[in-house]
């Protein structure tokens, strides 16, 4: 038999699934891509699908309708992309099209070409028409390497990413060496993304160096930390990336097994990189003899149960065996005995989804972007109080202003920035002098953040920091697998103290306390998750010492956030005699009218859920929020008797 | 043999141990629970055995270090007694027992421990916390005092994977784990009456022999009387 | 003492499991598929379910009830016939997601982790289900709900209220249907 070299094989893999793309797009049928990554479904995407469906057979005409992964651009969901070439204008992208607006945009859009520009975020690509997505800061400031094809792409199809050159990477390195792939990775200065930042290269190198008969690399894609998502937003619209990552590292460090560690949480990331392996397999791209080379991979799925501390890699492993996930002792490390006692890589999702790019453009090219010692992109969830949130991938060196106020927008409704958190649970909460921060593995770290996984919450004016440090202890001291003092007791102590302050029972003593537990802790755990969980506590200690201050020697939680210091009371010169609107909204009938008719809240009922707050038309706008709690007037609720004469 | 370097004092030891084993086995005590030599990877969860060794830049845990010839090592440090004091207290946070009524009869390790790093056997300053377990727990033929008990894991240990019977495991996570068992009470199981998770529970949490008097199930009233 | 219906509903779930297992390989490692390959199939796993397991993979009970409880995923009691999740990620606590949970606890009269004594409905928090921009969020019955608010959880419980009625009214026509023809 005629024997091909992997590069011509793929090359005519490649050629097919464009032909096949060619007769499926015909130029005179519209084209609707539809995001319908899990935050896309969240925001509706599934019904907005379901309305341009049931618009287009009502009116007859013919449109193709594609399911594609995330463009980042989360506050702008349900996002459509559409494509109508007959219209003369380029692709546009539609922001939060809910089902009326789906049906509207068939009636004026594909029957009568009138775009509703109204409803248009942007043009996909430079035109002279309109403005194009591609000039706004939100996407003109991010360069992306990993998430570049997101939201572009079917992520169930295979050929839309063997069309733009997919499995290119993995077919040249075939055709070459694992050397090759170790060297070109080592020259690149990838630094692993899962939030140590661990040179990449001396992993794989160590791992390929590692006298064993079997090898396995493992995905590490528990995406844990609460507020980060890019990894399931990569699995979900790009996977085939991350397959042709890990097949390049298991090529190089000599591996044939691998492992997909996913979150059970994350059922559509499951289901999405199933089918990928499927079809990579079947098109002989993964499995035995892959493109005809003596390389032969097999990758599986393994869902995690649901156990934070599982991203740290020993307790990851443990997992895998059908153990408790707790952390083991290291060394060895798992590149000399891990899973089975076998040399075992675990990379994290951007990680092995970063390779391919750097082997198709080069080691150079990659060190070109981002900083000396930390080249390439960061991906970060951008999310809490910010107008832009979503993901965003940018330069490493980007500083927090550029990022938090250029491309996602600053702060919305007016308020003021006070506090940014970095790398979730492990991280902390850096202040306003910190903006000028560069994003980067070292100066995130020296701030006392740190990038982890690529969480990121901005906060605003109305966020308590010992509020925020109390929530992240109350995580991690859930999450803790229990096998070691500090963490297991230690942590539980933080949330105690954390907790009375919050409650305004705090002592003097309390923080000097905090502030030597949380050194013990750092200092004496045995995994990473306890080394780093008091870090929340200890930045916001250095940083906003004020406000626990305030919360234990005035009782007064200056964000008017902790529940327990703070009162709602109705201002009566502001609150509008006969208006009802508060009456109905409160869930515990907290709310009562005052003799004069005007209305006033009884302190022992309520809840403090502010959603009076919301509720009070803003003309008036009588609702009004105090710390300490016994600042508030009282108002004696009315006799029954009264209230009725 | 190999000699190293002990708080100035030089010890000879075969090679291939741990710096807590060669201390040991020379009379230099190093607080410890978790340890047993069988384990194939040190457990390193009580974080007691700290030391500071030359050429690390912080105290370790003495039983993850394999002895090297000429290696310093230091035991009486003042970052080395931060950590212990500090894991110790927080150990005594939930262990709830008093020498009077303690089962070992002198031999328990957290006392000795607290008298090496000189320290109450009082947690303050931090708080004595509540745990959501009963003063006695059935485990199989096994009676057990989870109040007493610090989450060593020795017993889980020599009932697995050196006795092979699996009637103890750890169960729940966190702050909430425990040592407990499937098999159902009055249920014997894969139990032999080896009595070998009694022979290592350094704290007395674990025996063979019928509950004790309704006193001890107290904790409340166990902890008041002071330790 | 449990009730007839029960016992058999335990019963069936027990020769289902038993019939599943040799899909498994026997394997330590497939301990945690299998647990939740029962689970989807059962939504908890009862004591006896874990005893089979452990006799199929050959371990003790013990080791299998010690991974189970491990992982926030298992549970040991049948929930609810509505699920309802309540994130509590950053961003969710960030924008009030403990009020949204206390709403649902208030509603429904119990606390999270808790199943109501009909069990209609179950309540839990879950760390981050990944969709911060759209916090706070809810997953009711998998299905994702961005920018909860207590008057969305009204409308909700107004949705299954609704349901429940034409269930019943349904069942009652057939019963009718039924008697009719008979």
């Amino acid at each position: 038999m005629h024997k091909l070299d992997p590069e011509k094989r793929l090359a005519l893999l490649a050629e097919e699934a464009r032909k096949r793309q060619a007769q499926a797009s015909r130029e005179d049928v519209p084209t609707l891509r539809i995001v319908m990554s899990t935050c896309g479904l969240a925001a509706g995407a599934a019904e907005t699908r379901a309305a341009f469906e049931e618009a287009l057979e009502r009116r007859g005409l013919e449109a193709r309708i594609v399911a594609v992964g995330c463009l980042g651009h989360c506050y702008a969901e349900p996002l459509v992309v559409i494509h109508h070439p007959a219209s003369g204008f380029p692709p546009l992208c539609y922001y939060n099209i809910d089902p009326g607006k789906a049906r509207m945009l068939v009636d004026s859009f594909l029957l009568d070409g009138d775009p509703a520009l109204e409803y248009v975020l942007g043009a996909m690509v430079p035109n002279d028409l309109l403005p194009a997505v591609t000039d706004f800061p939100r996407f003109s400031m991010e360069q992306r390497v990993v998430m570049e094809h997101c939201g572009a792409i079917d992520p169930h199809s295979l050929d839309d990413y063997l069309a733009l050159g997919g499995y290119g990477a993995l077919a040249t390195a075939l055709g070459r060496s694992p050397g090759w792939v170790l060297d070109e990775v080592a020259r690149s200065g990838l630094r692993g993304r899962g939030g140590a930042g661990f040179p990449t290269g001396r992993k794989w190198r160590l791992a390929a160096e590692a006298p064993a008969d079997s090898k396995v690399v493992i995905c590490n894609a528990d995406e844990g930390d609460p507020g980060a998502y890019m990894d399931r937003t990569i699995m979900e619209s790009n996977p085939h990336q991350l397959l042709e990552g890990m097949a390049l590292c298991a090529y190089a460090v000599g591996a044939e097994e691998a492992i997909v560690y996913v979150r059970a949480e994350y059922p559509l990331a499951v289901r999405t990189i199933q089918r990928a392996i499927d079809d990579a397999r079947k098109a002989g791209l993964l499995g035995e003899r892959i493109l005809g080379s003596d390389f032969s991979l097999h990758i599986r799925v393994f869902q995690g149960s649901g156990a934070f501390v599982c991203g740290e890699e020993t307790a990851l492993i443990q997992s895998i065996e059908g153990r408790r996930g707790m952390p083991q002792h290291r060394p060895p490390y798992p590149v000399e005995a891990g899973l089975w006692g076998r040399p075992t890589v675990v990379n994290n999702v951007k990680t092995l989804s970063t390779v391919p790019a750097i082997l198709t453009r080069g080691a150079h090219w990659f060190r070109s972007i981002g900083t000396e010692k930390s080249p390439g992109t960061a991906i970060f969830s951008v999310v809490g109080n910010v107008t832009h949130a979503g993901l965003v991938e940018i330069p490493m060196g980007t500083t927090l202003r550029t990022l938090i106020f250029d491309v996602c927008g600053g702060i919305p409704k007016k308020k003021a920035f006070k506090a940014v958190q970095i790398g979730g649970p492990s991280g902390g909460c850096l202040s306003g002098d910190f903006l000028d921060t560069s994003i980067d593995f070292d100066s995130l770290t020296e701030a006392g953040a740190m990038m982890g996984s690529g969480g990121m919450v901005v906060m605003d004016e109305d966020s308590c920091m010992v509020d925020v440090a109390r929530y992240f202890l109350d995580f991690t001291q859930n999450e803790s697998c229990g096998k070691c003092t500090f963490c297991r007791i230690g942590t539980r102590h933080l949330l105690l103290i954390l907790d009375r302050i919050t409650k305004g029972e705090g002592r003097e003593e309390d923080l000097e306390l905090l502030d030597t537990l949380s050194r013990d802790i750092r200092d004496g755990s045995l995994c990473g998750l306890g080394k780093t969980a008091p870090n929340p506590v200890l930045t916001s200690l250095r940083y906003f010492r004020d406000e626990y201050e305030a919360h234990v020697r005035e009782k007064r939680c200056p964000a008017l956030k902790c529940r327990a210091l703070t009162a709602f009371y109705i201002d009566l010169d502001k609150c509008a005699r006969g208006c009802d609107a508060c009456v109905g909204c409160c869930p515990v009938e907290a709310i009562f009218t005052t003799r004069g008719r005007k209305k006033a809240i009884d302190q022992e009922l309520c809840v403090k859920c502010g959603e009076c707050v919301t509720a009070c038309p803003p003309e008036y706008d009588a609702v009004v929020r105090v710390s300490p709690a016994h600042l508030a007037p009282i108002i004696e609720r009315p006799q029954p008797s009264e209230g009725r004469g | 043999m190999i000699a190293l370097d002990v708080d100035g004092r030089t010890i000879q030891v075969e090679a291939g141990i741990t710096v807590l084993e060669a201390c040991l086995q020379n009379g230099i005590f190093i607080p410890n629970l978790c340890f047993v030599k069988t384990r194939k990877r040190p457990h390193a969860s009580c974080r007691l055995c700290f030391v500071e060794i030359d050429g690390l830049d912080r105290p370790v845990p003495s039983c993850t270090q394999r002895v090297r010839d000429g290696m310093k090592v230091r035991t009486d440090t003042e970052p080395v007694r931060r950590l212990q004091r500090s894991a110790f207290k927080l150990l005594m946070s939930t262990h709830i027992c008093t020498p009077r009524e303690c089962p070992t009869q002198g031999r328990c390790q957290l006392i000795r421990t607290a008298k090496l790093l000189k320290v109450s056997l009082k947690p303050s300053p931090l708080e004595r916390l509540e745990r959501d377990v009963d003063p006695v727990v059935r485990l199989g033929p096994l009676v057990h005092y989870p109040y007493r008990c610090v989450l060593c894991g020795r017993c889980v240990h020599v009932c697995g994977e050196e006795s092979g019977h699996g009637l103890l495991t750890f169960a729940k996570r966190g702050f909430n784990t425990v040592v407990a068992t499937f098999v159902s009470e009055g249920e014997e199981g894969p139990c032999a009456e080896c009595s070998a998770c009694v022979g290592v529970c350094p704290t007395g949490a674990l025996t063979l022999e019928a509950p004790e008097t309704a006193e001890s199930e107290e904790p409340g009233r166990a902890a008041d009387s002071g330790g | 003492m449990k009730d007839d219906a029960r016992l058999s509903e335990e019963e069936t779930m027990l020769r289902s499991i038993e019939a599943m297992l040799p899909r498994f390989e026997k394997n330590r490692a497939q301990l945690i598929p299998i647990l939740q390959a029962i689970q989807e199939e059962h939504q908890y796993l009862s004591r006896e379910a874990m005893r089979l397991v452990a006799d199929y993979l050959e371990i003790s009970p013990s080791e299998v009830l010690g991974v189970a409880t491990f992982y926030n995923q298992f549970r040991f009691h049948p929930p609810g016939r509505h699920q309802i999740k309540v994130c509590l990620g950053t961003a969710c606590h960030v924008a009030g997601g403990d009020i949204i949970l206390e709403n649902f606890e208030r509603k429904l009269g119990i606390r999270e982790g808790e199943t109501t004594p009909d069990r209609e409905y179950s309540v839990e928090r879950v760390a981050c289900v990944g969709c911060c921009a759209l916090a706070p969020v809810a997953v009711v019955d998998d299905k994702v709900i961005g920018h909860m608010q207590p008057s969305k959880i009204e409308g909700l419980f107004l949705q299954f209220d609704l349901q429940r009625e034409q269930e019943k009214a349904r069942e009652a026509g057939e019963e009718a249907d039924a008697q009719a023809g008979s």
